[in-house]
């Protein structure tokens, strides 16, 4: 269950028509003011238990206590607000790293500067029946990490911890 | 022993039998236990369950924790997963970085997520597609040699194709058996389980996070706990099973719902329920039992302009432990919580719900201005027992960790440099310590060496079923 | 009609399942089951969230409380 705050504020001759999201876990007891998303309006309200016990009622002139996490607008094919935009909504923190890409990262030196065997493709087994009776030479199947990992060896960069 | 009793011999009195051992005994307690321990050389010494062979048709974390337990105190474990796909944890985790590669010798570009991490050290890995009928028999070849198997099907799965421990003890009645899931049998014998089951159903999320007069809800640890502890209790009933075929030549069965895990971690909260009908609730970061025993929040981030949120806003918590008088009187006289102190010179009166408001509310007024450092240290200073809640890259960082080799790099064989704890978290064993060997290894990359070392099965036959993609 | 105050508004979204002559449905303390829940089981009419605070007690339905030392009448 989530609560909604429809903001019909008219901006230039047109209704502004954006839902602005009230995420139950921020707001379940919550009282204060949020700005709608879309045109900066600033809304009061007053949630008890998940319900809205006073409000939304306007309050020009005020400045917000917090933004919604997200926001859309059903008239204009869902157009939205993902978390984190700019004096919209919210930056959502939970991100695990800062620099989460969502594509896989490749890897060919640990955080001390070795070898880790993380980006493909890989040379296939040499063997029966996909097995991997050898040590991973570094050198042999990889000439060019080997010849990166040397260089980082003589630049220093390769560490204990 | 003496014959004569009258007679003293040093043997027989408490303490060195000879200079060397004497020398051993006035060693400083610290020097002692590093020579003990010999952090670091682990490799050196024999391993506990050398000998036993273990059979693992598992999944996830859970069970695979259970024998992976085994692997690491030198058990010979056999994983077997399903042919060019392997273990769905292989898949799962965590979702688009952090693989290694490759996943097996058909897919190049596909590789094995960390979320495969501590589940499966040391372990060999076999392919099988044991269900079909033309591998039955090999299965069961394995069964003659083996010493037991963990499985995680869904109940009475492997009993349709003949593969329980009805029909595996009587190939081998050494056989221990393991079924490891869900629910287990009675009402829910068809549920699956997930971790966040476990935590959801025996009530453990129901205490875990801010209680509801702070607005909170029920929550889940983020790590996937009881998959991880009742892997570890499996592996406790293993030991015995084999301690009980020790004795008696017989091997037995394990049935083992992992939704039962989280009552036992909940301690008094059942009992409280059937004495008094108290239902016990979350209680956030302090302690129902103990006051002042809680994390509090500082004003000041030890890393305001770091790039990680995890760094630049959560570097904030701080640990603090004074729940005894003196120590509470301490931490009250260093934070200028007189009024405080005198209000709740009992331990019983400050345990209180409401008076634990207060004083959690107090302390981190006062460190509203400081930040995690300052506070752990101007407590630390006073003799109070606090730690700042550390992150991932400062547990790395810790020098408590490194120096007692919790935390270590491993040159694995085949993924290179590989940062590691798992078997190394598990307590320090003098004479047969626990041990990594490799991380884990590729979808089947030890086929030949079970097929045809351990089974004697021809070589044209092992290509034959690996292009057929029964193994 | 006078507006409500947050008490008299929560209890008017959170319809309970039972009524009885507890003293407790006059009390702050009581956080009563609500209408139509399946769980807990049928016995209780809700939880006092005083005696035991922060943990909750179940207050039977069958036993019935008269009299409290925690008592505090809700305002009317
Ligand atoms: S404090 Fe007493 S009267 Fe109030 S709810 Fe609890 S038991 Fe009932
Ligand atoms: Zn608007």
């Amino acid at each position: 269950m989530c609560d909604i705050i429809w903001c019909k504020k008219e901006v230039d001759g047109k209704d502004c028509d954006t839902i602005n999201y009230l995420d139950p876990y921020y707001f379940w007891n919550w009282e204060g003011t949020i700005a709608c998303a879309e045109c900066g309006t600033v809304y009061y309200i007053y949630m008890i238990n998940g319900f809205m016990y006073k409000g939304p009622d306007e309050r020009p002139g005020e400045k917000p206590d917090i933004l919604p996490l997200y926001a859309d607008k059903p008239y204009d094919g869902y157009s939205n607000y993902r978390p984190g935009v700019e004096g919209r909504t919210r930056p959502y923190q939970c991100m695990p790293r800062s620099w989460l890409t969502g594509t896989a990262d490749m890897v060919k030196f640990s955080v001390r500067g070795r070898p880790v065997r993380g980006w493909r493709p890989q040379p296939p087994s040499a063997g029966l029946a996909g097995q991997f009776p050898y040590n991973w030479d570094i050198q042999k199947l990889t000439p060019e990490v080997w010849e990166e990992y040397q260089q980082k060896l003589s630049k220093g960069e390769v560490k204990d911890w | 022993m003496a014959k004569d009793p009258r007679v003293t011999r040093i043997e027989d009195l408490p303490g060195p039998k000879s200079q060397g051992e004497m020398d051993e005994m006035k060693m400083p307690y610290e020097e002692y236990c590093k020579n003990l321990f010999d952090v670091g050389n682990e490799h050196t010494k024999p391993e506990a369950l050398k000998g036993i062979k273990w059979l693992s048709c598992t999944m996830y974390i859970f069970t695979p924790h259970s024998v992976a337990n085994l692997a690491e105190l030198g058990a010979k474990v056999v994983k077997i997963e399903m042919p060019r796909m392997g273990d769905a944890m292989r898949h799962t985790s965590p979702f688009n970085e952090c693989y290694l590669y490759p996943l097996h010798d058909t897919r190049p570009m596909t590789g094995t997520g960390l979320g495969f991490t501590n589940a499966n050290p040391n372990k060999y890995f076999l392919t099988m597609d044991y269900h079909i009928p033309e591998m039955v028999e090999v299965f069961y070849g394995l069964v003659k040699k083996f010493d037991g198997l963990t499985e995680l099907y869904r109940p009475g799965t492997l009993d349709k194709w003949k593969m329980s421990y009805r029909y595996l003890s009587e190939i081998n009645p050494r056989f221990i058996y393991v079924w490891g899931g869900g629910f287990g049998y009675g009402p829910k014998i068809f549920g699956g389980s997930y971790d966040i089951l476990g935590q959801a159903h025996a009530g453990l999320a129901s205490v875990t996070g801010m209680h509801e007069y702070m607005g909170g809800h029920c929550t889940k640890q983020t790590n996937w706990v009881i998959d991880w502890q009742s892997g570890n209790i499996i592996t406790c009933s293993i030991l015995a099973a084999i301690h009980h075929r020790r004795k008696t030549g017989l091997g037995t069965m394990i049935e083992f719902s992992q939704v039962q895990v989280p009552t036992r971690m909940l301690g008094h909260t059942l009992p409280m329920y059937g004495k008094f009908g108290i239902v016990r609730q979350r209680w956030g970061n302090w302690d129902t039992q103990l006051c002042a025993h809680g994390i509090i929040l500082c004003g000041k981030s030890d890393f305001p302009d770091a790039d990680n949120p995890q760094d630049k806003f959560d570097a904030r918590y701080v640990m603090v432990s004074a729940f005894q008088d003196a120590d509470f009187k301490e931490l009250c006289a260093i934070t200028g919580m007189n009024d405080l102190y005198e209000k709740y010179k009992s331990h019983d009166k400050r345990v209180e719900g409401e008076a634990q408001v207060e004083i959690y509310g107090a302390l981190e007024k006062w460190a509203e201005d400081k930040s995690r450092s300052e506070v752990a240290k101007i407590l630390q200073d006073a003799g109070i027992l606090a730690e700042p809640v550390r992150n991932d890259r400062e547990v790395y960082e810790s020098e408590h960790f490194r120096e007692r080799g919790t935390v270590r790099w491993l040159d694995d064989p085949l993924f290179g440099d590989m940062l590691v704890h798992c078997g190394y978290s598990c307590g320090l064993m003098e004479k047969t310590p626990r041990r990594i060997n490799w991380h884990w290894r590729p979808v089947g990359a030890d086929n030949k060496k079970v097929y045809q070392d351990w089974l004697g099965v021809p070589q044209s036959t092992i290509q034959e079923w690996y292009d057929k993609a029964w193994i | 009609m006078a507006e409500l105050t947050p008490e008299e508004f929560l209890d008017n979204i959170m319809i309970p399942e039972k009524s009885s002559d507890h003293i407790c449905w006059n009390c702050t303390g009581l956080k009563p089951v609500l209408k139509g829940s399946k769980f807990p089981p049928a016995d209780i009419i809700g939880w006092c969230k005083k005696i035991h605070w922060p943990h909750y007690w179940c207050v039977a339905d069958f036993n019935v409380v008269k009299k409290c030392y925690a008592f505090e009448a809700k305002k009317k």
